[in-house]
């Protein structure tokens, strides 16, 4: 919100505080001021008249003007190119070395086309006023001042008003109270301990109304009407224009801007209706109402049943709280006029105005919450004002629908609670006149103990937690003496999972991996793609900003895909790229890594690279395994054939049982066609966190040297290399300590369909050195079984 | 047989010295001191001699096989220094070639902040409690202390799943269901990390980010041990000379709530840009947790209390490593990820 000084000085004593003490001692006390701008910003101005009009001889639209600044300066030349100069004219000048605005622009004696010209003459806007403010004239011309001005005042700002400074404040949702610049004031008095003068309102000779308000719901428990006759339109006085402009309002006439004016003051916001264009003298509230209506603003809405709704003789005459109907409008003509102020339910006004599209100054304040017993008071000042201002000349009394207790709220606390809660040692005198320097009384119990009476506007403060904020910051959390908790030393540490987690991170940032961060919201085609460690439906979202992230990712390998295409577009190659994320569909909630390679292992850059393939991401995936202790005994690898996202050659799936909790290959050239040939390993994390593995125990390691045997076998090419191995060591038992295959062949010299792998056995016994005739024995065994399983032969 | 030998001898000095490699060398050992050598030929005819011819004889070959031998060995050496520094040569290489990688990737830096803010209060005796990213209007607001039409809502435009789920705006929901877990009985103190989700979008706010929330609830716990914490947590992440203060501001679930600045690690605390001018930086919310929060989540309010806060994760990387948009963190692009291999 904004405040002006000078507005705020109209009512608390500001003498000697600037704008800087202000800024301060608000934002820490919760008020928090993000900006302190001056109004205008020049110096060395003074008021002149135009004495002379000369046409420049060297220009079409420069003059020449004979400008009387006063006695202390006497008459000056200056080429003006202003449009609206003539003699007689008063206008703001400034003198050489004036500063104009906030971009510090310099005026300096000059020659312009030959013509001597000793200063300038400005419009408002040239001294920094907002556009917002201003007419066209205004902005094309030169400010015309009024009769009134004095010729050779300097203290131009404050004849034009604009010797303010405006505060911008961000008002949290617990302090709408200071969206009141009465509230602000309050405020102001306490923090600074300085004198208050809120306005009183002179009571005039009120008449009878016959006036009836009620109110159909429990979302409006206060709605009160006060009629004045007689007002006559106009503009308004000077300094209610400069107030409004202070507070970024534009001034329209006497009528709405009293109107403004009193929701600056009080917060409350109100709604004038002309009374002559009203059919019944009854005010009813209703919230059922289903029809089209016209607003202020010429559009047509559309109410449903549950919009709060005042109705006079049935009809709708006002989108409560959000904006008032055309049809009932005050105008220039309005002479009589039905002034409301009204306590509407924040979260029913916040419904209305977020369905229709529609918000106001009004609605805004009713949906951060509006001190709800103040109704006659912001009634009576602006009669007070509409009289003054108006000339209204027949005020009726108030008539009120109201449904609002008038007690005040209580809380009952004590000092060893405010001490305890803020780890300080304040006394019972200090706790109670702070508070009380804040409008809170106390009522003193047993000197611990008492009870606090919270004034009307500050409907933030409920209970005795409330009050030790109060209390520490009005002077200052840096009364807080820091102290370490006392209290029972506590195990800190990651949970199994969460170690696990960790771990694998930085196993793959140490082989070299890039890990990624990405939205978990994404759209709806790409959430069906690569999904295949589940099978669940997805969250989506009600209220999305965009249809691309609408939806709650089931799996992550899309999302890492982009990735990989973004980079590929910047020119980035090499990519290998990992990210862990949870997943949460209807059914599951599980983490889950992908990680992705694509294009070459550039190990030495360009001078010495590696396509990389599935045995990259493969041994990724092995990595992991064993680094969490996961034997190959406990996981099944299978091909995985029958996806349309994987190649079918190149792409396993890893199962525990039957849950499969893993894939691992190459992504299906079809689906891959902008990006390349590109590698994926996806696994379900939480599932393999959960699978218990056993504590590590040693294994002796064998003193007796070892023995080596290669097999050269010619066999069927679908047959794997694993199931050769298993084959080896079944056969060869316990002797056998490690199979490794060295060579695969594939082509000329062996029949089709065929391949020849070459293994090498390590042969090994704990207890003693193996002699050549067991080897062979051995071997011999092995040979047998490897034909009679895999129909593998010696190769001759 | 005397000018003989003298001659022989003559005649291997000079091809010892013309010898061009170790082979030819090799040869010439042959050719001179072999048995079968015509030089060794003369031994044999040294029983034709008078005794006293026969020494002096005898003599004169062991000083002429001495100096065969000699010379070889000397050349073999000068041969052999000569072939080792060829070789050496052979290989010199250049060594500003690119090296075969061997380097760390990059942690990414929203995951680094976490990883060293989890370490940092593992250190002092938290534990790490996690949630769920899609959470319920009941643990992210009412819980809280934001009930339904609450002011506050309009603080944190929500994605909504329905009406009673929606994507979690913030991590404090955790406290909530650690709370709840314990039934009434303290102590707690965890930390939550995580992501959250908000309805905004430019260069300071994205609609996802991530969030570190903290909590302590135990019988004795005041503002002033949140102080001293939040300072520790200052001088561990930005530096041992951190200074903290705090400024009153508003959460729902927290009473009194403050927003804590830390001193500018830039500057000191003299202004710079980063701390535009004001030698403060902020970086988290805190307070004192609401009792109705404690009461809603089954705590006695009369008997315990307990301090919470709020970390911004990009907030604290973006000061830490001066990053300037936040959008860089969902990028991805290489050249920025890669930047973050020593965290």
């Amino acid at each position: 919100m904004l405040a002006s000084y000078k507005l705020l000085s109209k009512f608390v004593d500001l003498k000697d505080i600037t704008p800087e003490e202000i800024e301060n001692k608000l934002t820490f006390a919760g008020l928090e001021v993000e900006g302190v701008e001056r109004l205008a910003y020049a110096s060395n101005l003074v008021i002149g008249q135009i004495l002379k009009v000369d046409n420049h001889p060297d220009s079409d639209h420069l003059h020449i003007l004979q400008v009387d600044e006063g006695k202390k300066y006497g008459v000056e030349q200056i080429v003006c190119g202003a449009p609206n100069v003539k003699e007689g004219l008063k206008v703001i000048v400034a003198r050489p070395g004036a500063s104009l605005s906030k971009n510090n622009v310099k005026i300096n004696k000059s020659t312009i086309r030959g013509v001597e010209s000793n200063g300038m003459c400005c419009s408002l806007l040239e001294l920094g006023v907002d556009k917002l403010f201003l007419t066209d004239a205004q902005i094309n011309g030169i400010e015309e001042l009024e009769e009134d001005a004095v010729v050779g005042n300097e203290n131009v700002l404050e004849y034009l008003g604009l010797d303010d400074t405006i505060f911008d404040i961000n008002v949290l949702a617990n302090r709408s109270d200071v969206l009141a610049i009465f509230s602000l004031a309050k405020e102001l008095s306490a923090l600074f301990d300085r004198k208050l003068t809120l306005p009183e309102v002179a009571k005039y000779d009120e008449v009878p109304t016959n006036i009836k308000c009620s109110s159909e719901t429990t979302d409006c428990p206060q709605f009160s009407i006060k009629v004045v006759r007689n007002v006559v339109t106009k503009a308004s006085p000077k300094w209610l224009k400069e107030f409004l402009m202070a507070q970024g309002i534009r001034s329209i006439n006497n009528i709405v801007d009293i109107g403004n004016y009193i929701m600056v003051l009080t917060g409350q916001p109100i709604h004038m209706y002309d009374l002559d264009k009203l059919h019944s003298n009854e005010f009813v509230v209703k919230n059922d109402v289903e029809q089209d209506v016209v607003c202020l603003d010429d559009k047509t809405y559309h109410l449903e049943k549950g919009d709060l709704v005042v109705t006079n003789n049935n009809e709708p005459v006002c989108l409560a709280g959000v904006m008032g109907l055309s049809n009932v409008a005050v105008d220039e003509n309005t002479k009589n006029i039905a002034i409301e102020s009204a306590n509407f339910k924040g979260s029913t006004i916040r419904k209305t105005s977020t369905r229709i599209g529609l918000s106001s100054e009004s609605s805004a304040h009713f949906l951060k919450g509006i001190n709800p017993k103040q109704d006659e008071f912001v009634l009576d000042l602006t009669a007070e004002l509409l009289v003054e201002l108006a000339q209204a000349n027949v005020v009726e009394k108030t008539s009120r629908y109201n449904t609002i207790s008038s007690e005040k709220t209580r809380i009952e606390c004590s000092v060893d609670y405010i001490n305890k809660r803020l780890g300080t040692n304040f006394d019972y005198e200090t706790i109670t006149s702070i508070l009380n320097k804040l409008f809170i009384e106390t009522i003193d119990v047993n000197h611990n103990m008492f009870i606090a009476i919270v004034p009307d506007h500050r409907i933030d403060i409920q209970c005795d937690a409330d009050l030790s904020e109060e209390v520490i910051r009005y002077v200052g959390f840096g009364q807080i003496k820091s102290q370490l908790p006392l209290m029972v030393t506590t195990v800190g540490g990651y949970t199994p999972s969460q170690q696990k987690r960790l771990n694998i991170r930085n196993l793959l940032i140490d082989q070299g991996l890039n890990e990624a961060l990405t939205y978990t919201l994404i759209s709806p085609s790409d959430n069906e793609k690569f999904v295949l460690l589940n099978n669940d439906e997805a969250y989506q979202i009600c209220n999305p900003m965009t249809i691309d992230h609408s939806v709650v990712r089931k799996g992550i390998v899309s999302s890492l895909l982009d990735v990989i295409k973004y980079n590929l577009a910047h020119q980035q190659q090499d990519l290998k790229f990992f990210e862990v994320s949870d997943v949460i569909t209807k059914a599951h909630h599980y983490q889950e890594l992908c990680v992705v390679l694509n294009g070459s292992n550039e190990s030495r850059g360009k001078l010495e690279s590696n396509k990389y393939d599935f045995y990259d991401i493969h041994g990724i995936f092995e990595a992991i395994m064993n680094s969490l202790g996961i034997e190959k005994n406990r996981y099944k690898e299978e091909r995985l054939i029958d996806s349309i996202y994987y190649h079918p050659g190149r792409t396993t799936k890893i199962l525990f049982g039957k849950e499969v909790v893993g894939v691992c290959g190459q992504v299906h050239p079809q689906m891959s066609k902008d990006i390349g040939e590109t590698y994926v390993l996806d696994l379900n994390l939480s599932a393999l966190f959960e699978l218990k593995v056993p504590q590590t125990k040693m294994n002796q390691v064998s003193k007796y040297p070892s023995v080596n045997r290669d097999l050269s076998l010619v066999l069927k090419k679908d047959i794997l290399s694993s199931d050769i191995i298993r084959v080896v060591k079944k056969a060869g038992g316990s002797m056998v300590k490690n199979v490794e295959i060295f060579d695969v062949y594939e082509g000329e010299h062996l029949e089709k369909g065929y391949k020849s792998v070459a293994i090498s056995i390590t042969f090994q016994d704990e207890n003693k050195t193996l002699v050549e005739k067991e080897i062979n024995q051995v071997v011999d065994s092995i040979v047998s079984e490897l034909f009679k399983v895999l129909k593998a032969e010696l190769r001759k | 047989m005397q000018e003989k030998v003298k001659q022989i001898h003559q005649e291997s000095l000079e091809e010892i010295k013309n010898a061009s490699n170790l082979e030819d060398l090799q040869n010439i050992r042959n050719k001179y001191l072999s048995k079968k050598s015509e030089l060794m030929s003369f031994m044999s005819q040294m029983k034709n001699l008078s005794s006293d011819e026969r020494i002096c004889f005898g003599q004169l070959m062991n000083t002429i096989k001495e100096d065969i031998s000699n010379k070889i060995e000397e050349k073999k050496k000068a041969l052999e220094e000569i072939k080792l520094k060829e070789q050496l040569e052979k290989e010199t290489i250049d060594f500003t070639l690119p090296s075969r990688s061997f380097s760390r990737g990059s942690k990414h830096p929203f995951s680094a902040i976490v990883d060293q803010v989890s370490q940092i209060f593992i250190g002092m005796g938290y534990q790490i409690a996690e949630g769920s990213e899609v959470e319920t209007d009941e643990f992210n607001f009412e819980l809280l202390n934001v009930p339904k039409g609450h002011p506050a809502r309009d603080m944190q435009d929500s994605f909504f799943i329905n009406d009673t789920l929606l994507m979690r705006s913030q991590t404090s929901p955790v406290q909530a269901h650690v709370m709840l877990s314990k039934n009434g009985q303290g102590p707690i103190k965890i930390i939550s990390p995580g992501k959250v989700y908000r309805r905004d979008d430019d260069a300071t706010h994205s609609h996802q980010f991530g969030q570190i929330e903290g909590l302590v609830i135990d019988k004795n716990i005041n503002m002033g041990n949140l102080l001293s914490t939040l300072e520790l947590f200052a001088k561990a992440m930005f530096g041992e000379k951190r200074q903290v203060r705090m400024r009153s501001s508003y959460f729902p679930f927290t009473e009194p709530s403050v927003e804590a600045d830390i001193s500018c690690f830039e500057c000191g605390g003299k202004g710079c840009s980063l701390c535009k001018g004001t030698g403060w930086i902020e970086v988290l919310g805190a307070g004192m947790v609401h009792p109705n929060v404690l009461r809603m989540c089954g705590f006695d309010e009369k008997e315990y209390q307990g301090f919470a806060f709020g970390i911004g994760i990009e907030r604290v990387a973006m000061l830490k490593y001066g990053i300037d948009d936040i959008r860089k963190f969902y990028q991805n692009d290489k050249r920025f990820n890669k930047q973050f291999s020593k965290e």
